[in-house]
């Protein structure tokens, strides 16, 4: 059984400068229990418009998504229960402390208070929290409000785990420490979720990983697959011709349809963010 | 929904903001020291105030007047109240020889010299005295002594007649030399002939010193000119009591009551009530809502099992709460500050207890109603930033709601009781006043339309909470340039952005219209002014707008081909639904009576004889074109490209009714614009639309016509209606059949499969 089944997802918006923004389109994977499912790709490529897709944040143009067994569109309360979501723009209240603040999404949730305190005493001891129990949000370091984060995904023991990016601005203890809870969360049978730009995050954690870019998966599959298919052992040179080829593509059937004096109607969905996309990839790119 | 989760976020909520500094001082200290500290101000500047005299400049005072206005170079002390007042006035005489230095006979000469000390700011005021006043004011009374002596031995048993024009105690200025006159009854009457100049105060109300020193001035020489008619009438042997033989005695019959002190209060509680409760609501509905926006805490709290209508109640709750805390602090602060203050003074005295508790029952749906607008304004920011700049726009609109029915005295009636904020301000006045039974018949309106914004405000803060471009607005950085592209690249048909700007430039048009044709000289007739006013105001923005931004006419002015069953039934609608339309102007006018000055100026504006072709033309056809086309057309399409369907009617009908001129035509044409847009709606196509519209300018114009003659001379008509000194009025069994023909017609224009507005009914 599938724990989130994505089907020809798309998601158009209208942005002031671009017009018509064509930020998902034809998005489809499944993600079962008991595995990392990877979004890897470079920023604005469309990970974080799926994510909040599939935490019902957003609803989508066209396609359907399902997380354990409920619709997105048409459940998003029963969606949202089965979910722990967290993003680099999911942060934590400033004027409450790491008690409080878990222990209100926990009641949010539902749980029973002698149950969800015995919850939280359990993820407190988890992810060693007890030290910044009675400090309050604004006081604490990225590191930490990372933890109480995960802390507040995992309070209703959700069997969806959707993480965007998690170890953005976090340092390499830190980072090194989540990836390990969430190899552990797969371990203890969950689905999960994980978006991230970073190669070696998608090598280390990732069961399946699919290669996002401009809004459209290039390439999905367990890591040996996709370097059986692409004849390329290291993921950051199959990422690169990949994205590569893309954009040879896009350049040649611009200038074919010049050629015969269509106008280009797509632009492909970026125009002003391509330069900024291409950077980011660059940035990315080791020297 | 659940409660439960309501009560989980309204609890965070308060807890939150209970912790944040800002929210307390805006909620709780700031009341508490605000008043206090306003009032010690408030005495201190007035002591500060109080303690400064006026230097005033006395020119050509050199002979001594008889009674004495002078004394130790200041005005006597019996012109005063306490002797204190009289060191308030520094007077400094002049006392150069006129002639040296400026002429004193010619006016010319005081003048600039007293306008010289008071623009040089030497002076605060200046007294001149022309030059033999204390000559001729003692002749004057010479004069009076005489004519006594000479009639007296002979006529002592008839009262005397003493007419002078000097007399008089209300005017300084008068003066005049009248020649004796005979009361025509052989009685002697003495006309003291007054040649007396009047002395002239110089000062200038630009400059508050000055106008201070005119008032204390003028209140010191009216009590002297009292005393020179006391001496006067003393010369005529006549008692003081003669010129005010009696005394007016004024009774206060709330003096001393509860009542008396509710006066003021009624006035003061319930604008710092509204002021307070919005304030209150707003800064933390920006917190809580812009605020985790910008701090990114609200994707957190989307993302868990709460439904957004849970998250907009909790946060409603907490925002209500806080609202109310501000108000009450503020409320309790200010009364006890006043009470401290003035308590001594009997308007002052304390409010009756009966008025709090009135207070304590409208503060609830006041800082529901505020909470709701400001968390659905707050929801809209981006940033705590963007939202506070939303606070003072609302305030410039909440504001005259608020002060107008204080300032022109409005009284609570049906009218009144039916618009918002207004109506519970006047009734909150009413009721503290202690009028309850007047007030208890209008609180079902009142409650209506302050439960209905309530409800209407909250579906709009839900709203805001489900729209995605509202709730992941970026703060991208805002380009101008790359906004307007965006905003007029040319389109199928206009976006609401459009129809809006189309709609604001009709009503800045008429404006600058109207009043620059006030201005000109140019006068053009009835008909002129309403031809002008449809093509230049209503017809050309939309005809401009239209050709820069549409691609495609047609699908936007909705020029397309109707059915006959869509035509026909349009004329009829108009026909059946115009006793309905007629009752309904009626009971506008009769609700909100038109200025009687306005009615009068529109009389003068009406075309006298109809030329009938040429004025349905002017008055029936060509608004019809030209609104349709502009309204059901440009304004709905753009409206309906972005928005729902209703809710594109519903402001295609706002525009329509703003730009007539009369809030009573406003009403009408609201409703009228209702039903047009609706069938605009359904028929996909304009002319059906025109043919109502003219139809509908045409029966009422006929039936403006009718006099009372041709009513009698026509008795079929009584069937119809009755001849009331409003004119012709439908019988409600007419007015019903009509609304139910149209219910009929409009069931068989459009197909039974098809929705059917909802809006046929709209006249009554």
């Amino acid at each position: 059984m599938c724990s989130v089944v994505v089907e020809n997802l798309a998601k158009h918006y209208d942005d002031l400068r671009r017009g018509r923004i064509v930020a998902l389109e034809g998005l489809s994977f499944v993600a079962r229990p008991g595995e990392v499912f990877g979004l890897l790709g470079p920023n604005g490529a469309g990970k974080t418009t799926t994510l909040r897709i599939l935490a019902t944040l957003l609803k989508p143009t066209s396609g359907r998504a399902v997380v354990n067994g409920f619709d997105c569109l048409t459940q998003p309360d029963e969606v949202r229960r089965s979910i722990g979501f967290m993003s680099v723009n999911t942060a934590v209240y400033d004027r409450m402390t790491a008690w409080e603040m878990v222990e209100y999404f926990g009641l949010l949730y539902g749980l029973p208070r002698d149950v969800l305190h015995a919850r939280m005493e359990e993820l407190f001891n988890r992810l060693r929290m007890w030290e910044i129990r009675d400090v309050l949000g604004a006081k604490m370091s990225t590191g930490m409000k990372q933890k109480v984060s995960v802390a507040r995904a995992l309070i209703h023991d959700p069997p969806v785990l959707i993480f965007d990016e998690p170890t953005a601005g976090l340092d390499v203890l830190v980072a090194r420490a989540l990836l390990k809870t969430i190899g552990e969360l797969r371990d203890h049978g969950k689905c999960v979720i994980f978006s991230t730009h970073i190669m070696r995050e998608a090598e280390k954690l990732c069961d399946r990983i699919a290669i996002l870019y401009r809004g459209k998966i290039l390439a999905a599959g367990t890591l040996p697959e996709l370097r059986e298919k692409y004849c390329e052992n290291d993921l950051e040179e199959l990422f690169f011709r990949l994205i590569t080829q893309v954009e040879s593509e896009g350049r040649q059937s611009e200038a074919r349809s010049e050629k015969n004096g269509r106008q280009v109607d797509h632009g492909d969905n970026a125009g002003a963010d391509d330069d900024a996309e291409r950077e980011s990839v660059a940035i990315e790119r080791p020297t | 929904m659940t409660w439960r989760n309501v009560r989980i976020i309204f609890a965070r909520e308060i807890r939150d903001q209970l912790r944040d500094r800002r929210t307390i001082f805006m909620v709780a200290v700031l009341p508490v020291l605000l008043y206090p500290l306003l009032g010690l101000s408030f005495f201190q500047i007035a002591q500060f105030m109080g303690e400064r005299p006026s230097r005033i400049l006395v020119i050509g005072a050199r002979e001594p007047l008889d009674p004495p206005l002078f004394e130790n170079n200041r005005f006597c002390e019996i012109f005063f109240a306490t002797p204190g007042e009289a060191r308030l006035l520094e007077l400094m005489f002049f006392r150069e020889e006129p002639e040296t230095h400026v002429a004193p006979t010619m006016p010319d000469g005081w003048e600039a010299l007293a306008k010289e000390a008071i623009t040089s700011q030497d002076f605060d005021a200046v007294l001149v005295f022309p030059p033999g006043f204390a000559g001729e004011l003692a002749r004057f009374r010479e004069e009076i002594r005489r004519q006594l002596a000479a009639h007296s031995p002979s006529d002592s048993q008839n009262p005397l007649h003493v007419r002078s024009e000097n007399i008089a105690p209300e005017s300084l200025e008068e003066s005049s030399n009248r020649n004796e006159i005979s009361d025509g009854k052989g009685q002697p009457v003495i006309v003291a002939r007054s040649a007396i100049p009047s002395p002239q105060i110089y000062y200038s109300s630009a400059q508050e010193r000055s106008q201070t020193a005119y008032n204390r001035l003028h209140r010191v020489l009216e009590q002297w000119r009292t005393q020179v008619m006391i001496a006067n009438l003393a010369a005529a042997q006549l008692p003081p009591e003669a010129a005010r033989p009696f005394r007016l005695e004024i009774a206060d019959v709330s003096a001393g009551t509860a009542l008396q002190g509710a006066a003021i209060w009624a006035k003061i509680f319930p604008i710092l009530l509204v002021v307070w409760s919005l304030t209150g609501s707003f800064y933390p509905a920006v917190d809580l809502c812009a605020g985790e926006k910008e701090r990114g805490t609200l994707e957190t709290l989307l993302s868990s099992p709460a439904s957004r209508k849970e998250i907009v109640l909790g946060k409603l709750a907490a925002i209500t709460l806080f609202s109310m805390a501000t108000a009450v602090l503020n409320l309790v602060s200010m009364g006890l500050t006043g009470w401290l203050a003035f308590g001594n003074l009997p308007q002052f005295s304390a409010p009756p207890l009966s008025s709090i508790l009135w207070l304590g029952l409208a503060l609830v749906p006041t800082s529901a109603a505020f909470s709701c607008l400001a968390l659905g304004i707050a929801a809209f920011a981006r940033s705590t930033k963007e939202g506070q700049y939303y606070l003072m726009p609302l305030l410039f609109v909440t504001l005259p709601l608020v002060g107008l029915p204080m300032a022109r005295g409005l009284e609570l009636d049906l009218g009144t009781s039916l618009i918002p904020i207004t109506g519970l301000v006047l009734l909150l006045k009413t009721l503290i006043e202690g009028q309850i039974a007047e007030a208890l018949r209008f609180v079902a309106p009142v409650a209506a339309v302050t439960l209905g914004g309530c409800l209407l405000m909250l579906r709009w803060s839900v709203q805001q909470f489900n729209r995605e471009q509202v709730l992941f607005r970026e703060s991208e950085r805002f380009d101008v340039t790359a906004w307007l592209r965006y905003a007029t690249r040319r389109r199928p048909v206009p976006t609401p952005a459009l129809a809006v700007l189309c709609g604001v430039s009709i009503l800045l048009i008429r404006f600058v219209l109207t009043q620059s044709l006030a201005r000109t000289s140019l006068t053009l007739s009835f008909m002129e002014q309403a031809l002008i006013t449809q093509l230049v105001v209503v017809l050309l923005p939309m005809v401009i707008m239209t050709w820069l931004f549409v691609d495609n006419p047609g699908e936007t002015l909705l020029l397309r081909w109707p059915r006959w069953r869509h035509v026909l039934g349009a004329a009829l609608l108009a026909v059946v639904l115009c006793p309905a339309f007629t009752t309904f102007k009626l009971w506008v006018t009769k609700l909100y009576p038109v200025d009687p000055a306005i009615a009068e100026y529109l009389k003068q504006l009406s075309p006298g004889v109809p030329d009938w072709p040429t004025l349905l033309f002017v008055m029936a056809l060509v608004p019809a074109v030209c609104e349709e086309l502009t309204f059901r057309g440009y304004l709905l399409s753009g409206f309906q490209s972005g928005l729902r369907s209703l809710e594109a009617v519903v402001y295609s009908a706002v525009f329509f009714g703003l730009t007539h001129a009369l809030m009573q035509q406003s009403v009408v044409a609201f409703v009228a614009g209702l039903l047009l847009g609706m069938l605009a709606l359904r028929t996909r196509s304009l002319y059906p639309c025109v043919v109502y519209h003219a139809l509908h300018n045409g029966l009422g114009l006929a039936l403006g016509s009718i006099t009372a003659e041709f009513y009698r001379q026509h008795p079929w008509l009584e069937s119809l209606a009755n001849w009331t000194e409003d004119g012709l009025m439908f019988r409600g069994p007419i007015v019903a059949a009509g609304i139910l023909a149209a219910g009929l017609i409009v069931s068989w224009m459009i197909p039974p499969w098809a929705n059917r507005p909802a809006t046929e009914d709209d006249g009554d």
